[in-house]
Order: structure tokens, then sequence, then C-alpha cells
């Protein structure tokens, strides 16, 4: 056992420090921030990203003297409630997660602050926060180039399989084309009483990287040009793949099943491809309860006959318009997506989703990514860097992409349940969808 | 006579003053709510652009867009038919169980309250329950029907059921208040009368068609009538079993406006929606009143 010795004095003073270390956080952090005794409320939707930061509030509550207080909803919750919340110009939330379904609507809306101000003062942001750090489309700008958010959570679509061992046998891969894509399904389909497919009821997130592999797009030139273009023939052809799989090869249900229950469904073994964010492939190896840990195998996104659009859609963190702690906000913004924080939330929790490059590009985060032998962190970085290089995200970013995200979802489930076929639920969609954008006063080519 | 004309006007007065204080709150807390649906109807409103808030250049456009937006007429159907097998099935299944519950045998009685279950839940609960019976990897009742080797679709997904599945949800949770209403109603039928229809010969069948459920006829409407205001109000088991789908099926008006408000911001458009749903209910209710004669002079 190893004996320290200490002289009287050191003992005096190391007493004396724990003492003020002990006694008085809130005046060493009113010393550091000018924003101490502030409380400032942030809203959320339940995320891995937020599970994981919480656990560090108290270090930036001591380190700063601002005290942090976050409501948490579900997703579908919370954009409905924050919705309503930002329309009222309330000053309820000092924090909000900007989600990428509601961004391109709340930053046209005009109901987020922009951040310009703080990230052109070195005092409130020192020139190594690095905002240039943030992969492309992470940092949430409009048009014009002001900045309104910075990313928490990218996803970026890859395709994977939870039995890989299953494509073995057959004697196939993941496929690297969407024309091969059914042709595997067809292969593994129902073997050892596993579906070949499963996926989550948030088609308009999960068409589209078909839509535009097969060279279609939402609207004809977005932002500029809203006028929907669900009927065209790409669209149609996708959107027949696209549903196909889900109605031919994934579990009975399908078409209800959310983000959770389409992991459960690979989790348990009993489906066994998906395209999704990469966060949801994670948990295939990391929970537990999986029970596909071994045969997880992970590919990029398969690529069509116009090229490879692999959807990425970002959520960040950024200030409503109606906050009376705009500061404080932007010294939590700070704190919570430095490098140093992110690359904690590495190391800590292993968390995959990670915006800044500097990060990615980290051996942490490589070690973290590095599953069954496969670098899924360099597949991740590829799809983040093709979207922010191509642009082709943008059609997420005009105001009117919930109004007609939701005339997608409703087309697939019409498609996938046999009551119209394609052509015809899309030729529906399209005219609903330009109703509903006129009705927003835009006007379209229709 | 003049000074029982005065009596009479001094007592309209004195009761009209002490009704005002109440008839004013009344009016605060529904005519003016309803009032200010009916004025945003008339306006584009749109959260997203505030300067719609008091726009009446086109005062008539939203109900105009409704008059030709199959969506809406869609969900008019699908609340049509909704309501007709919800109110249909609650009253008959309710009925039957009162009059079997009206025989107060000992077991019966017990049975009564476990009836009442369904009712008392919070409605997310019955939701959750029947997520549950609905969802195929999860569900008790499909573990069943595998076993017996039955193939049954994932009937919250399939077109041709999810609406049978939202009104058998429906009529599980409901029937005990249209049950409790009759059995309350039955009670007061008095004995005598039973026992002249007895005497007289009459049967089981003909004393409870030709007795008991003429003599509860006001209860029955009421009871009718509740269920039906509150089928046009169907929500929770929509929102969390279909989201109104699969594509549009299950998508009733309610949930339409819902839609309209809560996730598109268009509360002028949401606001007609809702004033026609109104203007619906009291017009079915009043037809209804007008065909059985409910609260005429006997």
């Amino acid at each position: 056992m190893a004996i320290i010795r200490m002289s009287r004095r050191s003992v005096v003073f190391t007493g004396a420090g724990a003492a003020l270390t002990l006694r008085a956080p809130a005046v060493l952090g009113q010393a550091k921030s000018p924003y101490a005794g502030t409380t400032i409320r942030g809203a959320a939707f339940s995320l891995p990203f937020h599970q994981y930061l919480k656990d560090y509030f108290p270090e930036f509550e001591a380190a700063t003297g601002i005290h942090v207080e976050f409501d948490v909803q579900a997703f579908p919750v919370y954009n409905q409630r924050m919705d309503l919340e930002l329309s009222t110009g309330g000053s309820s939330y000092d924090v909000a997660v900007l989600t990428f379904t509601y961004q391109g609507r709340w930053l046209g809306a005009g109901w987020i602050s922009p951040l310009d101000e703080f990230l052109s003062n070195p005092n409130a942001t020192p020139a190594d926060w690095e905002p240039g750090d943030f992969v492309g489309q992470t940092s949430m700008r409009d048009a014009k180039g002001h900045t309104y958010g910075f990313g928490i959570e990218a996803g970026a679509v890859i395709l994977w399989a939870a039995r890989g061992d299953l494509l073995d046998k057959a004697g196939v891969e993941l496929p690297k084309t969407l024309a091969d894509l059914p042709k595997v399904c067809e292969a593994i389909h129902d073997k050892d009483n596993v579906a070949a497919w499963t996926g989550d009821n948030l088609h308009h997130w999960n068409w589209p990287p078909y839509l535009m592999d097969m060279g279609g797009n939402f609207f004809k030139d977005p932002p500029r040009n809203v006028t929907p273009t669900l009927d065209t023939p790409a669209a149609v052809q996708s959107a027949q793949l696209y549903t196909d799989l889900l109605a031919k090869f994934a579990p009975q249900g399908v078409l209800s099943y959310t983000f959770d229950q389409a992991m459960e469904s690979q989790l348990s073994g009993r489906a066994n491809m998906r395209n999704q964010a990469v966060t949801w492939a994670i948990p295939l190896i990391k929970n537990p309860a999986s029970t596909v840990k071994n045969t997880v195998r992970f590919a990029p996104f398969p690529s069509g006959s116009n090229g490879w659009f692999p959807g990425v859609a970002i959520n960040g963190f950024g200030i409503p318009a109606g906050s009376k702690n705009k500061g404080a906000a932007w010294e939590f913004i700070k704190w919570a997506l430095s490098k140093e924080m992110l690359a904690k939330l590495v190391k800590d929790k292993g968390y995959p989703s990670i915006c800044r490059r500097s990060v990615i590009q980290g051996e942490p985060f490589k070690e973290t990514l590095t599953l069954n032998g496969q670098d899924v962190g360099a597949l991740y970085l590829q799809a983040l860097e093709r979207a922010s290089d191509a642009g082709y995200m943008k059609y997420r970013t005009v105001p009117v992409f919930p109004m007609v995200g939701d005339k997608v979802n409703r087309a697939m489930e019409a498609i996938a349940s046999k009551q119209l076929d394609a052509a015809a639920a899309l030729k529906q969609a399209e005219i609903q969808a330009a109703d509903d954008i006129k009705k927003a006063g835009y006007s379209i080519d229709l | 006579m003049t000074r029982q004309a005065s009596l009479a006007r001094q007592r309209r007065a004195f009761l009209t003053w002490c009704l005002a204080p109440a008839l004013a709150v009344l009016a605060v807390v529904t005519l003016a709510p309803m009032t200010y649906l009916v004025v945003t109807s008339l306006t584009p409103l749109n959260l997203t652009n505030p300067m719609t808030a008091w726009n009446f250049h086109q005062p008539l456009l939203n109900y105009r867009l409704l008059l030709s937006d199959q969506r809406f007429l869609n969900s008019l159907w699908v609340q049509a038919k909704l309501s007709f097998w919800t109110v249909g099935l609650q009253m008959l299944i309710g009925i039957g169980f009162a009059l079997m519950l009206n025989l107060r045998t000992s077991l019966l009685q017990a049975l009564r309250t476990v009836f009442l279950v369904p009712m008392v839940l919070p409605p997310i609960v019955v939701a959750i329950i029947w997520k549950v019976l609905y969802t195929p990897d999860i569900s008790p009742a499909y573990w069943l029907f595998k076993a017996m080797g039955l193939n049954v679709p994932a009937l919250i997904t399939d077109p041709n059921w999810a609406l049978p599945a939202i009104i058998a949800a429906d009529t599980w949770e409901w029937f005990p208040l249209t049950m409790l209403m009759v059995l309350a109603g039955l009670q007061t039928v008095p004995e005598e009368l039973l026992d002249a229809a007895r005497v007289d010969g009459a049967n089981s069948w003909q004393v409870t068609v030709s007795v008991l459920l003429p003599y509860i006829r006001g209860t029955l409407m009421v009871a009718g009538l509740f269920r039906l205001v509150d089928s046009i109000k169907a929500f929770p088991l929509i929102y969390l079993l279909t989201d109104g789908g699969p594509g549009s099926v299950t998508e009733v008006t309610n949930y339409y406006a819902f839609e309209q408000a809560f996730n598109f911001s268009y509360l002028g458009f949401s606001s007609a929606i809702t004033v026609v749903l109104v203007a619906a209910s009291l017009a079915m209710s009043w037809v209804l009143v007008r065909m059985t004669g409910w609260g005429a002079a006997e």
C-alpha cells in the first residue's frame, strides 16, 4: 500500500482548496460566465444524444453557473408542440432541437434566432471552436448564408443486414445497386424464418434515396421552385420498388412499424436487411439484447440509374427567436457541441452520429464505429460528404416539406397495401401536395 | 288582470336577472370560442404567416377548397362508416348486456362491475391494449392464430381490416356506457306493467320488444345521441393505432382537422373543417330527435 506523506502546510492548503471547491462552484462559475445564475430551458425529442449529454449537465452548470432544464418528448409530439410554441414567439425555451422535418419551416418563418452575432464575436466564440469543422449541412444555414444551428445528430443512410450469414448461405452479398436489391431479397427471404427486409413508417425519409437514385426529386428545383414532382416516371418506378420491398419481403404489419419496432425486428433476428440512418444499425451490435451481434454486415446505400443519393438528415441545436436568454443558450450550445464534449461522447458513450469532421476522423470514433471488422464510420462520413457536395438534400429545407411528406407517407401506404397502384397513388399525392403548397401561399407551376 | 300581467312581467325580469350571470359565463365559455372558430374559418390563418390572422379577402375560400378536397370528402365517408357501426354495435351489445344483467341473478350482479372496466380505462391504455393485440409480433391473439394454423393479416395495416379493427376497439371501450344507461332505464320499468303483459300471454321476447324497449325509448335516444357525438370525436384510438392509415382508410374528419391544424398550421382551413363537422353533428342530432319524436308532448 502506498503511503502519501503530506506536510502540515500542504494539508491546510489542500483542505482549504477542497472546501472552496465543494462550497462554491457557482461562485467560480460566476467568475467564468456572465450568465451565472441564469436558468435556461431546452426542448428536445427523445434521442440518444440528449440521453448521453444530460449526464454531463452538472459539469456545465459547475463551470458556468448556468442551470439547465430540458423537456423531452416523443418525436411526433415534439414536432407538433414545438411548432405551436415557436409560432407564438413565446419565450418558454432557450434551446431547441431543430428537427430535420421542421427546420426548413421554422427557419423560413423566422422563428429561430440567427447565430451569426455570436459566431462573429471572438468573446462569444473562440476561434478554436471552429464552426467550419461541422461537416457540410450539419451547420444549418438559410439561402442567404445565415447560420441558425449546429447538428447534434446526423442521420446518414446506409444499408445493413442483421443476418449476414444468411446472405453467405444464399451466395449473395449486400446489393450495390437498386436493381440487385429485390434479387437479394428474393434469395434470402424466409430463410431460417427471417424476413428479408424491414423498415419503419417514415416513408418520406426512407423513400427519397430510391427516388433520387432513379432520377426523381420531391420538388422541381428546391428551394427556389417548390412545384411538387411526385408523379414522374422515376417517382412511380422508385415507389414501386420501395413498396414492393415492404409488401413482399417484410414482416407482417410492417406498415405500422415505428423506428424502434423496425430495429426490434432485426435485434430479435426476425428480419434481415434495412436501410436507415446509421444510428439505428449500431444497437444491433452494441445492445446486450441483440441476438445478431456477430452477423451484422454494413454497406453503402445502393446506387441507381441516376447515381448515388444516400439520405442525410440533421437534427441540431438552435435558439428560438423568443428566447430571453440567448447568450446563456449559446454558452450551452457551444459547450454541448465543442470538440472536447463530442469526443467525450464518442469515448464514454460510443455515440456514433457526430457532426464534427475532426472528431469523426479521430481514432476513438474509428474504433467505436469499427463494427464486426467493418469501418462503419467511413460509410457514415462518405454519405455526409456526398450530401454536402451534391446538395441534393435541399428538398428537406423548404418550409412546405412536412405537408408534402405527409402526402408521400399516405401514398406509400396506399401502394404497399394495394389500395392504389403506384401511378394513381402518386398522382393523388401530387394533386394534394400542390393544393397544400398553394394554401401556404407559394406560387407553383401547376 | 293588469296587476297579474305586471306581476308576471316582474317575475320574468327577476328570473332573467337571476339567470344573467350564468348565461354570461356560458356565453364566454362556449359561444365565444365557437364564434372565434367560425370567424377563423373565414380567414386563411396559417401560423407561419401571422398576417393571415385577420385576412377576410376571400371569406369562403376554405369552404370552396373543402368541396374539392378529396381527402376531406373521404374523411366524411370514413366518419359516417365509423359512426354507423360503432353506435349501432354499442347500442345492440349494450342493450343485450343490460337485459342480461337486469335478470338480477347473484352471478350477473357480481359481473356488473367487470363489464364497466373498459369504459373507465384511460383511452391511452385502451389504445395500448389493442395495439398489442393487433401487432402480429407481440400479440397473444396472433400466437394463438399461428398455433391453430390460421394466417390472419395484420389488422391495422390491412386496408380491408383497419377500420373494422378501430370499430371493434371502440365498441369494446364504450358499449359499457350504453349498457349502464339502458340498465338504469330498465330498472325504472314498473313491475306491474310487466306482470300485466305476462298475464295477457306475452312471452319474454314480446315483453322485451313491446313493453321494455318502448318504455325506455327516451333512455335509448339519449344513449344513442351520446355515442353518436362521441363517435364524431373519435381520436386516441386512430392516432395511436393507425395514424389515419393505411393511406387514408381510417382518417376521420376530426383527425384530418387535427392534422391540418397541428401538423401543418393551417388553422383557418382546419377551423372550416371543424365548423362543417359541428354543423353536421347538430343536423344529425336534430334529425334523430325529430325521427324518434323524443321530447314531443305525449
